[in-house]
């Protein structure tokens, strides 16, 4: 919030007194218990359910969980799929929609969601294999593949493995981003993993918690 | 339609006294015909009608977003039968077992359910009527679906049960697919589309490159015959006919309504030609399904309801808002994923007009994906505005090309949005 604005004068008092009152009086009798409503963002979100789960907590292996994000990371995403460089037939529209709707509170909304990791199980092997390979991932992505806000790098810790696999194939391909000066040295790890060790690496960080 | 009595709706509601019935009723539980007042009313009701992908939606966002709104869904089917990827049972990738889906996450809920037919609504008085008792509510949504227009079709109103549509994931997907099955190499699989405007767009032309699929693979000798009313394919245009590539078999026939069928000679005849099949697909015109109708929540056109872009109350009818396939006026699809959208906007609508609470704009979005083999999938997206009170498209955008990482995503699509429904 900004400086200054959490000072209320008498006159907004009053006046939010007089919505208190006239929002009992809707009600009579039904008081309402304090609901998800409440927060503006809520209605804001709805049409991103429908892919990433309630609150953004996907529950399917291609969607990634988006609760928990960090806004800036949020917002960069969004800007980057409304203007094409994060190439998705499914999210460039959406974005837009966000924008829309105001991806300042969408981003707000889902960084305040606690994040619940992914229901879908690896199997332990893969993801033994798969620590064997993240050593390099590690520098960035943190020991705990949490992810490091500061510098957009986003926690990859209970992502899905189906999603986090196409990312690093969409990565290795230089189709995410291109051209992004952030994301060089990533794409130039990528591109020294085999392909055939991508799902591995993927049920590593899905499995971290 | 069967009687509902007491013994039914005390089992299928899951409740007694949180209905308020146990006092009025007794505990006695003789079997009488319910009349009257079903379950008196004691605080804020919604009942939703119908419970596919629009109105289970609407039962459960409302009890999400305010648990102390009493939520009836009247449906006549004891379980959820998903109409998208229903294409994939006729080609033999799925089971339609696989896309039957349990009420039990919207009852675990505190939605009620009743598996009856609502019969008629009386705006005036606000209640649903159950054959020959009711049920009194504050707020209703109304969610057909579609129903069929028999009558647009000369023979199809007398040969109804024999003559498939399978637009309506069910029984009759399942015994598509068993004629499918059986028919003989070398025979000819007609289809027929009708003319927009039809629920799910993009349907008979994924359901044209499943049946084209199996029979590539497994009965060579026979064709696909598509009998479409419309001058071209209605969605993913180009991307459909790059997928037909791959499906010789398939004879794609523009502007030919099909105007009567005849299953002695099993034939059916188009304003110019007649064609002869060994298994018949008709797909017929469509409407607001029957309730709607019977309601006069329809227009001028006796098929469709205009609805606010906002909150989806009737522009007909106060206090009545429908969703889903059963509207017209916005410039949506009429898609599953959009019906999903309709329903959560119209409970958080509701939920706020009960509250006394300012409606927040909620604008749709759609998400529509199609198999065009076993393993690979192309898709539409649509993302909308509201200005000045009305639904305008943002943009729409196709996936390039058909691929097997764009199946994936309508895998991770259906299992999000299921949940979404019914969890």
């Amino acid at each position: 919030m900004k400086g200054g604005t959490a000072i209320m004068t008498t006159t907004r008092f009053a006046a939010a007194l007089a919505a208190a009152v006239f929002l009992l009086a809707a009600a009579p009798g039904a008081a309402r218990a304090a609901g998800p409503l409440d927060d503006p963002g809520f209605a804001k979100v709805i049409t991103c359910a429908a892919c990433h789960g309630a609150n953004g907590n996907s529950g399917s292996d291609m969607m990634p969980i988006i609760s928990g994000l960090d806004p800036a990371y949020f917002k960069r995403q969004i800007e980057n799929y409304a203007a094409g460089k994060r190439p998705s037939p499914e999210m460039e529209p959406y974005a837009k929609e966000v924008q829309f709707l105001g991806a300042d509170q969408i981003a707000a909304y889902f960084a305040a969601q606690k994040r619940v990791p992914t229901p879908i199980r690896v199997s332990a092997e893969a993801a033994a294999r798969g620590k064997t390979i993240a050593a390099q991932c590690v520098v960035c992505h943190g020991p705990d593949g949490k992810g490091e806000a500061a510098r957009l790098i986003p926690g990859l810790a209970g992502q899905p493995p189906g999603y986090l696999a196409q990312q690093m194939a969409l990565f290795k391909g230089d189709t995410r981003d291109p051209g992004d000066p952030l994301l060089a040295a990533k794409k130039a790890l990528m591109k020294i993993i085999p392909d055939g060790q991508f799902a591995d690496l993927a049920a590593y960080y899905s499995s971290l918690r | 339609m069967s009687r509902l009595t007491r013994r039914d709706f005390l089992r299928s509601s899951g409740v007694g006294v949180g209905l308020g019935l146990g006092a009025g009723f007794g505990l006695s539980g003789c079997a009488g015909t319910m009349t009257g007042d079903i379950a008196p009313k004691s605080g804020r009701r919604v009942v939703v009608i119908g419970g596919g992908w629009g109105g289970s939606t609407a039962a459960r966002y409302i009890r999400i977003a305010d648990p102390t709104i009493e939520v009836v869904l009247l449906e006549p089917n004891r379980e959820f039968v998903s109409c998208p990827f229903s294409n994939l049972v006729l080609s033999g990738q799925r089971s339609i077992e696989s896309l039957t889906l349990s009420y039990g996450g919207l009852r675990a809920r505190g939605v009620k359910i009743i598996h009856e037919l609502a019969t008629a609504i009386e705006p005036d008085t606000k209640r649903v009527r159950i054959g020959e008792g009711y049920l009194a509510y504050d707020r209703l949504v109304v969610s057909p679906g579609v129903d069929f227009q028999w009558e647009q079709v000369e023979g199809l109103a007398a040969a109804r049960d024999t003559v498939l549509h399978a637009w309506k994931a069910g029984p009759q997907t399942v015994q598509l697919a068993a004629q499918i099955q059986s028919m003989p190499d070398g025979g000819v699989f007609v289809l027929t589309v009708p003319r927009v405007a039809y629920r799910c767009p993009p349907g008979p032309y994924e359901r044209i490159c499943q049946v084209a699929w199996y029979l590539k693979g497994n009965k060579p000798k026979s064709k696909v015959i598509v009998l479409d009313a419309n001058p071209n394919i209605v969605s993913k245009t180009g991307l459909f006919r790059a997928a037909w590539r791959a499906y010789p078999n398939i004879d794609y026939r523009a502007s030919q309504k099909v105007v009567a069928v005849d299953t002695s000679t099993r034939e059916v005849r188009t304003e110019f030609d007649r064609v002869k099949y060994d298994v018949l697909n008709l797909i017929p015109p469509q409407r607001a399904g029957a309730i709607a109708v019977q309601a006069d929540l329809v227009g001028a056109d006796k098929r469709w309801c205009e609805v606010d872009h906002v909150t989806y109350e009737s522009v007909k009818q106060k206090n009545i808002h429908v969703i889903g396939d059963a509207t017209i006026g916005l410039p949506v699809p009429k898609s599953g994923n959009v019906a999903n959208n309709m329903g959560k906007a119209a409970a958080l609508s509701i939920v706020s007009l009960l509250n006394g609470q300012a409606v927040p704009l909620m604008p749709p979005g759609n998400t529509c994906y199609s198999w065009v083999s076993d393993r690979e999938a192309i898709a539409v997206v649509n993302a909308y505005k509201i200005e000045n009170g009305k639904v305008v498209q943002i943009e729409q955008k196709l996936t390039p090309a058909q691929s097997v990482s764009v199946a994936q995503r309508a895998e991770g699509w259906r299992q999000s949005i299921w949940a979404d429904m019914l969890s």
